[in-house]
């Protein structure tokens, strides 16, 4: 007995991943493994329910609104990916190098990207509500109210106030990214484009450009793999409004598992799943090429 | 740097810290607002200073519990999460028997699957081990989300540590597992910071997976309370709505300029290995 336990206890060691590994199967592995089934099921979450092949994927297929919400999704991701990178870059040069008070104002930037997406939609509800927003009251004051149009009402302009409010609160995030790339590049080569008599601009485009493609890649496909399973910002803005026409994908999951159509919903998952998939392979494989780089 | 540029320069810092913090006053600008206030009249810079909405609020939203239970639940996932992501990152960097390999390759591949995949699914689980309406059912739906980017910094900040920081302990009789706790883990703590940081703020933000599992009102985190908060007025009581969203983020904005240097730390050192 003491034998036994010693033993264990000299090699215990090498079981410390289980507990881990462990709570990953139950809460991650096989609830995914369970989902693909469910998916081939017509359940309803309370009776049994029954085989039904592929129909949940054909239904889904079929359904005008679920179709609408695939393209909200992409147009969500696709969309604020490369404007988010476009307004953390141009942040991130702002802020790099000596300047003082640079922490505190890279805090400042970033302290949206803390809040919940939630309360941030709240926010925002406040100051783009038509007639009675702050942005109302601001242009009320300049005399400019008929530029106020209601922008949570049309399908076009809603998807627009959502990108664009994705895109202020996650700037900061993109930014940091961007700052330890930059602080990567060595200060060298910078002196060299100075003695060469390159300006500011043509020292971005030549020098820094180039050495920041690997942060490029990395920040734009983490933020459309971000992007594409979003839902409290949409949920706190439109609700999916107006209609359905602003609802994504992982609202449509939810709405439908509550709907009684828990079945189907796992087959809208997996279909998420495989659209994510994409950018998650693309960017196994820029990490990878990024580690061939190095050496 | 010449002085026009430096002038351009620090006019435009000013410019986009103001454009990330006006949300912020408009938020509290309307907290602090009468009821039946008509700001119509040119003054939109300066509130009625109306503290009576802030105690309405916190009684009629009942954020103080929401408050409470986010801290539990956060709090939690995070001391679990540091014990499981540390020592199995620990066992992944310094033995690599088949099961370690295995375990470091599927979590690895489920990095970068978000949660809302799962969820349905999920709730059956949750469901038949009783843990729909629990915190500690919560707390391990979101210390499992964490798991496999928090491995993956252990185990990768490990690997660049030498063996030599724990075999001195083996000599004196230490087992390998005594050696971490007692070594090994005091090494890691810029990761320990990075993982909290990291996650915890988006556990505590956590809502797509909340609102499946916590339907009860004792059992709401901020943001499910303030939803449906928001919701009950569908829109009529703004000075409500915005106090109580204002209680709702002052702990996290707390935390957050209390700790910034080290967020700033934590953040970019996880920007640097996603």
């Amino acid at each position: 007995m003491y034998l036994l336990r010693s033993s264990l206890s000299r090699n215990l060691h090498k079981f410390m991943a289980v507990p881990a590994f462990l709570l990953f199967s139950v809460f991650f592995l096989y609830p995914l493994l369970r989902g693909i089934g469910l998916s081939l099921t017509d359940w309803d979450g309370i009776s049994s329910a029954n085989f039904i092949g592929l129909k949940n994927f054909i239904n889904f297929f079929k359904d005008e609104r679920a179709l609408n919400d695939v393209k909200n999704t992409v147009f969500f991701a696709l969309g604020s990916a490369p404007l988010l990178n476009i307004v953390g870059l141009v942040y991130a040069l702002m802020l790099d190098g000596n300047l003082k008070g640079r922490g505190i104002a890279r805090a400042i930037i970033y302290l949206p990207a803390i809040i919940s997406p939630l309360i941030m939609g709240y926010i925002w509800y406040f100051i783009l509500q038509p007639e009675r927003g702050y942005f109302f009251h601001i242009l009320k004051n300049m005399n400019l109210e008929h530029l106020m149009g209601n922008w949570m009402a049309y399908y076009k302009s809603a998807m627009w106030m959502l990108i664009i409010v994705n895109v202020w609160q996650y700037a900061g995030m993109t930014m940091i990214v961007y700052l330890a790339g930059l602080q990567s590049i060595p200060l060298e080569l910078y002196e060299v484009g100075k003695i060469d008599g390159a300006g500011y601009f043509s020292r971005l485009y030549y020098i820094t450009l180039p050495l920041l493609i690997p942060s490029i890649r990395i920040n734009i496909v983490t933020n459309i793999i971000g992007s594409l399973s979003v839902f409290d910002i949409i949920m706190a803005l439109t609700e999916g409004g107006p209609g359905y026409s602003t609802e994504s994908l992982s609202i449509y999951i939810m709405r439908m598992c509550y709907g009684s159509k828990t079945g189907y919903s796992t087959a809208v998952a997996l279909v998420l799943f495989f659209i994510i998939l994409i950018p998650v392979v693309l960017s196994l494989r820029i990490m990878n090429s990024r580690e061939v780089e190095r050496i | 740097m010449n002085i026009i540029g430096r002038c351009v320069r620090i006019t435009g810092i000013v410019f986009i810290c103001f454009i990330a913090i006006i949300p912020f006053y408009v938020l509290v600008f309307f907290s602090l607002n009468a009821p039946p206030r008509v700001f119509y009249e040119g003054n939109i810079i300066i509130p009625d200073f109306y503290f009576n909405n802030f105690t309405e609020a916190w009684v009629s939203s009942n954020i103080g519990r929401a408050i409470l239970n986010s801290v539990i639940i956060t709090g939690g996932s995070l001391l679990l999460l540091i014990i499981l992501s540390s020592s199995a990152g620990y066992t992944i960097a310094r033995f690599k028997n088949k099961f370690n390999k295995t375990v470091f390759t599927v979590l690895l591949t489920c990095m970068m699957i978000p949660g809302i995949i799962n969820t349905v699914p999920l709730y059956t689980v949750m469901r038949s081990i009783g843990g729909i309406n629990t915190r500690i059912g919560m707390i391990l739906v979101c210390t499992t989300n964490a798991l496999p980017f928090s491995v993956f910094l252990y185990s990768s900040f490990i690997s660049s540590l030498s063996r030599e920081i724990e075999e001195s302990a083996i000599i004196d009789g230490c087992t390998w597992f005594k050696a971490f706790w007692k070594i090994t883990f005091h090494y890691v703590k810029p990761v320990t910071a990075a993982v909290v940081i990291l996650n915890g703020v988006s556990i505590w933000n956590n809502y797509a997976q909340a609102v499946f599992f916590l339907t009860k009102r004792d059992m709401y985190t901020i943001p499910i309370a303030l939803s449906i908060y928001f919701q009950q007025y569908a829109g009529a009581k703004w000075n409500l709505m915005a106090a109580a969203a204002v209680l709702g983020v002052i702990p996290v904005v707390t935390v957050f300029l209390l700790f910034q240097k080290y967020f700033m730390k934590g953040i970019t050192a996880g920007a640097l290995k996603g």
